[in-house]
């Protein structure tokens, strides 16, 4: 603890006299010490969250019947709700609305990537020089800060509850995360290709063509995979602010105690996010 | 065509762009992921009112109606109380998940279990539990709980125990395991051998994860007052049906929170590295 301490506030070590076994003994408590207040400090603190943590003493007495139910429940899911057959129609089926929380997730990803191409080299260094990649960088700060279910709030009153309003949600959120990731991606790019296309007399749109795009698209593309799992992953929460997926479904079915379909939900989303992972990093493995 | 003469004779054959084959797969799936949410019975040109949008902003940052400016700041003093559960719930949840993160981190490495079937088995167990996302971990949390902070508690934690022990058995996997062998050449069994040769390895390692789960965490935690959690995310709830300039003000308070403790854990990071 003592180390971490000093590199945190930059403390220069003590110089180092002639150690003798006695001085050794005498320097250990110490650090003991420290941890263990550091240990207490911690513990008093995670102590002091959980005083007056408010819950419902009725429904945690009540625990172990909430857990039989769920245990009776789950085995009764109803697969024609599933997959949206007959008594329901396809769109209200949970298969429809898992694909439909992947398409929000996969298109609003490519439009993130797309919107955030811009924004990197705004924020890079080597396009645009300090004064710019400064306030490029901060621009893409203040994107990524800003909470996502805010986002989705406002585009939800200005493109009504649907899954329009989460794919712009995801796509404007993302730009932030991929536009410094991109802006990374562009300044640690090798220069001498197009040094070399210069030399050969190409033309700008040759150096971008021939110099630029071959050496950063593998990596763009990559980070644009590893968002996608990211994205996935807040595309099945959106739909609790009402921007389609998943999530809505899931709010009803949570205040209904409808144990059946959070199951489904589950499975549904365990496999969906299962999927997309090992798709998405065989193709970053490939890619690499 | 593919194929270009060189004036001394020889032939260059131009590669194959892969792009032909990555293209129509990409316009495929767009075209084939549309339909999608498109089909959503909500999306109609009628639902589509751009100018709510400009209206919707003015409303969140400036004052309504016969309010001052002196309230909308007033208002911002008045979330302490939400503020400070925020904070309880990721505090707890971070650090609670990351001491549960520990054993079983050490479980599914590698290099520490040298014993396949265990770490396959806790690394696929592992995998599976992270998939589950926060928000549904508190709406179970809630339904066996009731609504409040301990439910937050309980998801935060959850979720910080799923991300933490991927991380942390991936920077397990990563340590130089000389010390570790020498250890145990010595005599050391093997709690000691890791106490010693493992952990002053990875300490700075999982701190700095630790303040990075706590900062995703404050993020993410905003979307748990929908399903009966507590915080700032309350305010939020609260007020998006008539008091926008409230909401507004509230996520000023939790951007700059995030500001704080980006910049601190950014600051505390670059020390450790």
């Amino acid at each position: 603890m003592i180390e971490f301490l000093r590199r945190l506030f930059k403390i220069k070590p003590q110089p180092k006299s002639v150690l003798t076994p006695e001085k050794v003994l005498k320097r250990k408590p110490k650090r003991w010490i420290m941890n263990l207040l550091f240990t207490i400090a911690m513990m008093a603190a995670v102590a002091y969250s959980f005083n007056k943590a408010t819950y419902n003493e009725i429904r945690l007495r009540t625990f172990d019947i909430s857990f039989q139910t769920m245990i009776r429940q789950l085995g009764m899911i109803n697969w024609d709700f599933f997959f949206g057959r007959e008594p329901w129609e396809f769109v209200d089926g949970i298969v429809f609305m898992t694909i439909q929380t992947l398409a929000i997730a996969f298109l609003g990803t490519l439009l993130g990537a797309i919107l955030a191409l811009p924004f990197g080299f705004l924020a890079s260094k080597n396009i645009v020089g300090k004064h710019v990649a400064v306030f490029g960088d901060f621009l893409l700060t203040v994107i990524r800060v800003f909470p996502e279910i805010i986002l989705a709030i406002i585009l939800v009153k200005g493109f009504g509850m649907n899954a329009f309003a989460g794919l712009l949600t995801i796509g404007l959120h993302s730009i932030g995360m991929l536009g410094k990731l991109f802006s990374e991606t562009i300044d640690a790019m090798d220069k001498s290709p197009l040094e070399a296309l210069d030399a050969v007399g190409a033309t700008t749109f040759d150096k971008i063509r021939y110099g630029i795009i071959p050496q950063v698209l593998p990596d763009l593309t990559s980070v644009a995979l590893y968002r996608l799992d990211i994205n996935v992953r807040s595309a099945s929460v959106l739909g609790i602010i009402g921007a389609g997926g998943l999530g809505t479904t899931l709010l009803l079915a949570g205040d209904n105690w409808g144990w059946d379909t959070i199951g489904a939900i589950m499975i549904a989303i365990i496999v969906m996010v299962v999927t997309v992972d090992i798709v998405s990093s065989y193709l970053r493995n490939k890619l690499i | 065509m593919n194929k270009i003469a060189l004036p001394n004779g020889k032939f260059v054959v131009k590669p194959f762009n892969k792009m032909w084959i990555v293209l129509p797969i990409l316009v495929g799936l767009v075209v084939l992921f549309w339909q999608f949410i498109r089909m959503d019975p909500a999306f109609q040109p009628e639902n589509i009112k751009l100018d709510q949008l400009k209206i919707i902003l003015v409303k969140l940052f400036t004052p309504k109606g016969n309010r001052t400016w002196e309230d909308y700041f007033k208002f911002m003093l008045k979330l302490e109380n939400p503020l400070i559960a925020t904070l309880k719930m990721c505090f707890a949840g971070t650090i609670i998940g990351s001491l549960l993160a520990i054993p079983f981190a050490i479980l599914s490495s590698k290099n520490i279990v040298k014993y396949p079937p265990i770490y396959w088995g806790f690394r696929t167990l592992l995998n599976l539990f992270r998939t589950i996302p926060m928000v549904v971990l508190a709406i179970i949390a809630v339904l066996f709980i009731g609504t409040g902070l301990l439910a937050g508690i309980i998801a935060i934690t959850l979720f910080t125990f799923g991300v933490m022990s991927k991380m942390l058995y991936e920077v397990i996997e990563t340590v130089d395991m000389n010390p570790y062998e020498a250890l145990e050449s010595t005599g050391a069994n093997r709690v000691t051998a890791f106490r010693f040769a493992v952990v002053p390895q990875i300490m700075p390692i999982f701190i700095s994860y630790l303040l990075y789960v706590f900062e995703i965490n404050i993020r993410a935690s905003a979307i748990l007052a929908y399903v009966g959690a507590e915080g700032l995310g309350v305010a939020i709830k609260d007020n998006t049906l008539y008091n926008y300039d409230r909401v507004g003000a509230t996520i000023m308070v939790l951007l700059v929170l995030v500001l704080i403790i980006q910049t601190f854990s950014g600051w505390v990071r670059r020390r450790l590295q």
